[in-house]
């Protein structure tokens, strides 16, 4: 990677009494695409206006470029941002949106009209600078949004939820069009998300947050397949979490049963979270299966059936392909690499469970965070 | 969604009709030939000439426009930064001082401007004793030490009542406001400043244009504020009609709200208009094909934009203010002489006061009040800020009793000597120390012969019931009184407490057995002229002016005798402008101004020269005879006045007796 | 945003001057005498003047409940119309404050003369002549005439903002129209019913110069009884000062009365 751009070194944001950020360290490279990522009010939009300059940590410091920023007001900052629900100027055009900050910069005329017009077209949408802002659908809102902060050739463009308000279909094309955009412009990126599918896809880097706290920073694939805790294993993608007795290196006991697996460095013993991921769980015949359970739920998912195994009372998410019908006894077996072990946190036993599992409970997450994140008084 | 039927669009057309009937009679009456609001006298536009020549109109909708344009000017500024300072508050401190802001909204009119007049009285008091310390510490300046209500008191009062609108129409818009939209202007580079000019503000435009539209309409149509605010120096419109209402309104006021309403009509019906085509255009550009698929919009979010030659018109009306406040502060710089005169609704040649400019330069500021008790109010109050003015006999001495009243110089008066003898030293100013005479007349009863069955010749009259429903008694509690003490056959200046018992008595027994049909002071005029009321008692010269417009009506002094008064010019204590306060008395006291006065108002003269000359004057202009038995009624003959008495001023409990009989007549 | 809080200090300045202190001068001047000092004497004296309180309320409360009967439904029916027909009736609803109200009610007085249009229309039919003017019914009229407007557009601001897709639902919950309009639109629009009788009830109760056109001098009511204390000719500013607070303090209970239904409402914006 190459050389680091911002710091933020123990920063501290408090609201009266609640701690929003808590003592975060944090720093980000040169055109890189970092992603903050966590459940609503997890911090990672204040982290976004700390950057920005639009919130100034209650204790802690912000260096860009290694100097120190952190009382720099926004307009002084080579930093632009991408709002949540765009913040488009409803009582100017789109050409004048886009050249808002070029005029406050004093920028001459003839390059403005060129500038708005390369900006406009690298989003798609060139000769829209006539049309009222209240005339484009939301994508294309987003998109004026996007030339409007990119004119101003920032170091670093900042994105707060920019898909959020836009539908399935049109977020998925707005995904590939935004990576393609920061390689074109090749700056740095900085995107706040709930939305962990959006962040595997786009990243370079993931920073997973939870109360104010990073709680795991990596590649995509490290988050995916190394999660720290349980709260990283459930977040990203859908997680087993069993307690288990890591019994030695490569050999962790379940159930009463060994299974063995790829990690080590544990003390022997040592209480830990196992994760399992519902793709890396084979059905097997009853009598082939480490160990053994009952269908209790099956859904029909397209590519695969999701089914909910009770083992001994505790309930298995299994991604398969093969249908098992509901009441049926089913063995699973579990390979090694598939099985990742965690040391114990203040996560533990929160997640993992699949007994009150509900399809609703992305959609709440969805709406808690639009609301939460979206006020700030 | 269904829509009405024609039943409920017939109901809806009726109360339109109901808010717009006297509109529109108003204004085809402003076309009448003659003077009436009843009686159709052929299409003129007389009255739209004669109203660039009225100069208290024009000069009180000079006021009302510059108070209304200040006033909202202001408001709006001051309102704008009001509501974004609110918006930033914590939510406990914002609804205190929404209350608060509410107050002068949801408050009577009459408790806001009376709490305003007795704040600004209490101001006054307390300035006075401050400046009199400070010219006494030092000489540097001096302060003035004699403040009245006027424009500034009024502009407060506007102002303070305006903010209010102007706050509540921009505070929604700044709820609205995306908040991240002043993020991303300081994103973009801005500064605070530049994102509030360039962002808040365009963004709040419509709220702040209809808070100013508000605030202006508010200024415009409001009266009762302004005339407990804005003592009498600076009438508005509204109190020039008020004053009106109380006699004949003039029909020139007709013309001149029918300019401003077909004004405030062709504005509105262009925005109209205008929006409308802007709409088209938009939903014209929106159907255009997009070249890229358009995704499904999102109507809701959809406002209605003010069109932005609004926003001009706000700006151009702003520019207006500023401008007029400069030539108002330049008008004032020039200090021309001036003098304040205060007299009584239709009480002079007006031609007199132009004249009286022209040659002695001295500015004329020629207010009016309608009764001598109102006054009396005005003066203690504070409100008026006068140099000369002319109240009747009893009241006269009432102002010398309590020290207000300045002594004449009378070797500035040469004209003084015209007056006739026994219109000096009246028992109202003994030694005639502090007064010029300026009219004198008899008080009687006018009454419709038509409506009568006999010529009316008794006070009884005034309380019989065989024309109940029919008489209009005075609205003022000596002449009234005055009435029924005649009639009982005792003495008009009686201070015998059982005698005014009686006196009152009699009045409401009459009212209780529904003999009147109003107490009136001029709106008489209205209701003899029309023959609503077939008698009422009034004053002799106001009787020529009415039988002008009905030739049915007669006028006649009571067999049992009457009040026969004098109203004479007489200047406050500390006038600020003595001098030219006596040549306007010298001027008013020549021979030439009482014949013209005299002709105009149909008072008689004090003046002996005048008085003699009058008949040939009439003769002169309007070549004809003027006939005796009319001569007689405006300057009624010694044997007449042998019957009548004047007023004197009544002791002090006698004025708290009066004042308490009258009031329960009025709540009985 | 923080640097915005300053903006209200000018503000806060002048309401304090130019409201509150005023206010604050009516009390004190209620509370004292001709001389200066503490009295409650004016207090003691304002039993005089029930008759007139009981009018001014009575007379005050019949203009509140006509312009309720008649503006409501004007406001129902406007909301219902096409959107341009909308914008022109509230529009011309407006308008009419700009004829100088003073002048509309002495148009009132040509109206309702003996003489008057009225009269001599009906005259033709050989009816009448009814005594109009000079009335407590002319008062009334003269007070709905004016206030009129300010019932029917906070009603109708109201009314306009409901989301259709409620009496829709109400539709589809089985009600029909009278149900919907008594269950849903009716209770909904309440706080522009609230906010149309205070901007009604206010000014009717306090009125001074229609009383005097339309009622002949004979209907004082509160709103005459005060000016006369102060401009009018029994000068006596305090007890002017105590009439005024006694009817204050009596509008501010009722409206805190009535607010108490539509608790939790926020007032309706006002025009």
């Amino acid at each position: 990677m190459s050389k680091e751009l911002i710091r933020l070194s123990d920063c501290v944001v408090r609201f009266d009494d609640e701690i929003i950020l808590d003592h975060l360290n944090l720093y980000i490279n040169d055109k890189e695409f970092l992603t903050l990522l966590g459940p609503s009010g997890c911090g990672k939009t204040t982290t976004l206006r700390i950057i920005g300059g639009f919130l100034t940590p209650t204790s802690g410091d912000v260096f860009f470029d290694g100097q120190r920023c952190t009382d720099v007001p926004p307009h002084k900052r080579r930093v632009n941002t991408v709002f949540q629900r765009y913040a488009l100027f409803t009582h100017l055009n789109i050409f004048e949106n886009v050249a808002f900050g070029l005029r406050i910069a004093k920028t001459p005329e003839d390059e403005i009209a060129r500038r708005v017009e390369e900006a406009l077209e690298l989003v798609n949408l060139p000769g829209y600078g006539k049309r009222r802002v209240e005339s484009l659908s939301g994508g294309q809102q987003q998109r004026v949004a996007i030339a409007r902060a990119i004119v101003n050739r920032p170091q670093v463009l900042l994105l707060d939820e920019p898909l959020a308000a836009l539908d399935l279909k049109l977020r998925k094309d707005m995904q590939v069009e935004l990576k393609r955009i920061q390689r074109e412009v090749g700056i740095t990126f900085v995107y706040v998300t709930h939305d962990q599918e959006e962040a595997l896809t786009m990243s370079d880097t993931v920073v997973v947050m939870d109360k104010g706290n990073i709680q795991q920073i990596g590649t995509p694939e490290d988050i995916y397949n190394e999660p720290k805790n349980a709260f990283v294993a459930d977040f990203i993608g859908e997680s087993n979490i069993i307690d288990g007795i890591m019994l030695e290196d490569k050999v962790v006991k379940m159930y009463g049963k060994k299974f063995p697996c790829l990690d080590g460095g544990f003390a022997q013993g040592e209480p830990v979270d196992v994760v399992i991921r519902p793709e890396d769980i084979d059905i097997v015949p009853v009598d082939q299966g480490q160990i053994t359970g009952t269908v209790t739920e099956v859904t029909f998912k397209g590519m695969h059936y999701d089914i909910i195994v009770d083992f001994q009372g505790f309930k298995w998410l299994i991604q398969t392909t093969d249908y098992s019908p509901e009441g049926a006894r089913i063995g699973v077996k579990i390979d090694p690499d598939g099985i990742h072990i965690m040391r114990k946190s203040r996560y533990s036993g929160m997640f993992g469970d699949y007994s009150s599992y509900s399809e609703a409970y992305d959609e709440l997450n969805v709406d808690a965070d639009a609301v939460t994140e979206g006020s700030d008084e | 969604m269904k829509k009405n039927s024609a039943l409920s669009r017939a109901f809806t057309f009726l109360v339109f009709l109901f808010l717009y009937a006297p509109i529109i009679l108003l204004i085809i009456f402003s076309f009448n030939q003659n003077n009436s609001n009843v009686v159709w006298g052929g299409f003129s536009l007389n009255w739209y000439r004669e109203l660039f020549h009225n100069r208290i109109i024009m000069r009180s909708l000079y006021t009302t426009l510059l108070v209304s344009l200040l006033a909202t000017v202001i408001a709006t500024i001051a309102g704008t930064f009001a509501a974004i300072g609110f918006y930033g508050l914590r939510r406990r401190t914002r609804n205190v001082l929404n209350t608060v802001n509410n107050i002068p909204m949801m408050n009577a009119d009459i408790v806001t401007g009376v709490a305003m007049c007795l704040f600004f009285v209490a101001f006054f008091a307390g300035w006075k004793d401050f400046a009199l310390w400070f010219n006494s510490v030092q000489t540097l300046f001096e302060l003035p030490t004699r403040l009245t209500l006027g424009f500034p008191t009024l502009l407060i009062a506007h102002i303070t009542f305006n903010i209010p609108y102007v706050l509540l129409s921009v505070s929604p818009k700044l709820r609205q406001l995306d908040k991240n939209m002043i993020d991303a202007a300081l994103d973009l580079g801005c500064t605070w400043f530049q994102a509030f000019w360039k962002v808040i503000l365009p963004q709040i435009k419509p709220g702040i244009v209809s808070g100013a539209l508000t605030a202006f309409t508010m200024s415009i149509d409001d009266f009762i504020i302004s005339y407990f605010t804005a003592g009498s120096s600076s009438s508005t419109l509204s109190m020039t009609i008020y004053g009106m209402t109380k006699k004949r309104v003039s029909p020139e006021i007709n013309a001149i709200s029918t300019l401003l309403f077909v004004t405030v009509l062709l504005l509105l019906a262009i925005i109209n208009i205008r929006e409308a085509r802007q709409e088209k255009l938009a939903l014209r550009q929106q159907a255009a094909p997009a070249s890229l698929p358009a995704a499904a919009g999102n109507p809701g979010r959809r406002k209605p934009r003010a069109p932005s030659w609004l926003a001009k018109a706000a700006a151009g009306i702003a520019c207006t203010g500023v401008l007029a406040t400069a030539a108002v502060g330049a008008f004032q710089n020039t200090r021309q002489p001036v003098v304040n005169v205060c007299s009584w609704g239709e009480y002079i040649d007006e031609d007199l006061i132009t004249q009286f400019e022209e040659e002695t330069g001295i500015l004329v500021n020629y207010q009016t009040v309608e009764s001598n008790e109102a006054l009396y109010s005005l003066l203690k109050v504070g409100a008026g800020d006068y140099d000369v003015i002319v109240p009747s006999d009893y009241m006269i001495s009432q102002l010398i009793e309590e020290g207000m009243l300045e002594k004449l110089d009378y070797d500035q008066i040469p004209n003084f000597s015209l007056i006739g003898e026994q219109f000096r030293n009246l028992p109202y100013d003994p030694t005639n120390e502090y007064t010029v005479p300026y009219t004198w007349g008899t008080v009687g009863i006018i009454y419709n012969t038509t409506m009568v069955e006999e010529p009316i010749t008794s006070w009884g009259a005034m309380f019989d019931d065989k024309y109940a429903g029919e008489v209009l008694m005075f609205r003022n509690s000596r002449d009234a009184m005055a009435t029924a003490l005649l009639y009982l056959g005792y003495d008009l200046n009686t201070t015998d407490e059982a005698q005014l018992r009686e006196a009152a008595g009699l009045i409401a027994d009459a009212k209780s057995r529904g003999v009147y049909q109003a107490f009136v002071m001029d709106e008489i005029f209205l209701k003899m002229e029309g023959g609503n009321a077939a008698i009422g008692a009034y004053y002799a010269g106001d009787y020529l002016t009415a039988v002008e417009n009905n030739p049915d009506l007669a006028f006649v002094i009571p067999e049992e005798g009457s009040n026969w008064f004098v109203d004479a010019m007489c200047v406050l204590k500390d006038a600020p402008h003595y001098n030219e306060a006596m040549a306007w008395i010298n001027f008013i006291a020549s021979t030439e101004a009482n014949l013209r006065n005299m002709d105009f108002i149909w008072y008689a003269s004090p003046n002996k020269e005048a008085l003699e000359q009058y008949p040939a004057y009439y003769e002169a202009l309007y070549e004809e005879e003027l006939d005796q038995e009319t001569y007689d009624i405006i300057a009624a003959p010694q044997e007449v006045l042998d019957r009548c008495q004047s007023y004197v001023v009544l002791p002090k409990e006698t004025r708290r007796l009066y004042n308490e009989l009258w009031i329960k007549l009025g709540i009985q | 945003m923080n640097r915005t809080k300053a903006f209200t200090i000018p503000y806060v300045v002048w309401m304090a001057i130019f409201v509150v202190a005023p206010i604050i001068m009516v009390v004190i001047y209620a509370f004292s005498g001709a001389d200066g000092g503490f009295t409650l004497a004016n207090f003691a004296s304002m039993g005089d003047y029930t008759v007139v309180f009981v009018r001014s309320f009575r007379l005050a409360i019949i203009a509140t409940v006509i312009c309720l009967v008649i503006g409501y439904p004007v406001a129902y029916l406007l909301s219902r119309e096409g959107a341009r027909f909308q914008r022109l009736a509230t529009v011309l609803i407006m308008l009419p404050m700009w004829m100088n109200f003073l002048l509309r009610t002495y148009a009132w007085m040509a109206i309702l003369e003996n003489n008057g249009l009225i009269n001599q229309f009906l005259g033709l039919f050989g009816l009448g002549p009814f005594q109009m003017i000079d009335t407590q019914g002319a008062v009334v009229l003269g007070m709905v005439y004016n206030y009129l407007p300010f019932m029917i557009l906070p009603i109708y601001s109201v009314i306009i903002k409901l989301d259709h897709s409620l009496v829709e639902a109400a539709h589809d919950l089985g009600a029909n129209s009278v149900v919907t309009f008594l269950r849903v639109i009716l209770p909904l629009s309440l706080p522009g019913v609230l906010s149309g009788i205070t901007m009604v009830f206010v000014p009717s109760v306090s009125t001074f110069a229609i009383s005097t056109m339309l009622g002949g001098g004979t209907e004082f009511l509160l709103g005459d009884l005060i000016e006369q204390q102060f401009l009018g000719g029994a000068y006596n500013p305090q007890l002017g000062a105590a009439i005024a607070l006694v009817m204050m303090v009596i509008v501010v209970l009722c409206m805190w009365v009535m607010n108490r239904f539509g608790e939790g409402e926020e007032q309706a914006v006002v025009l």
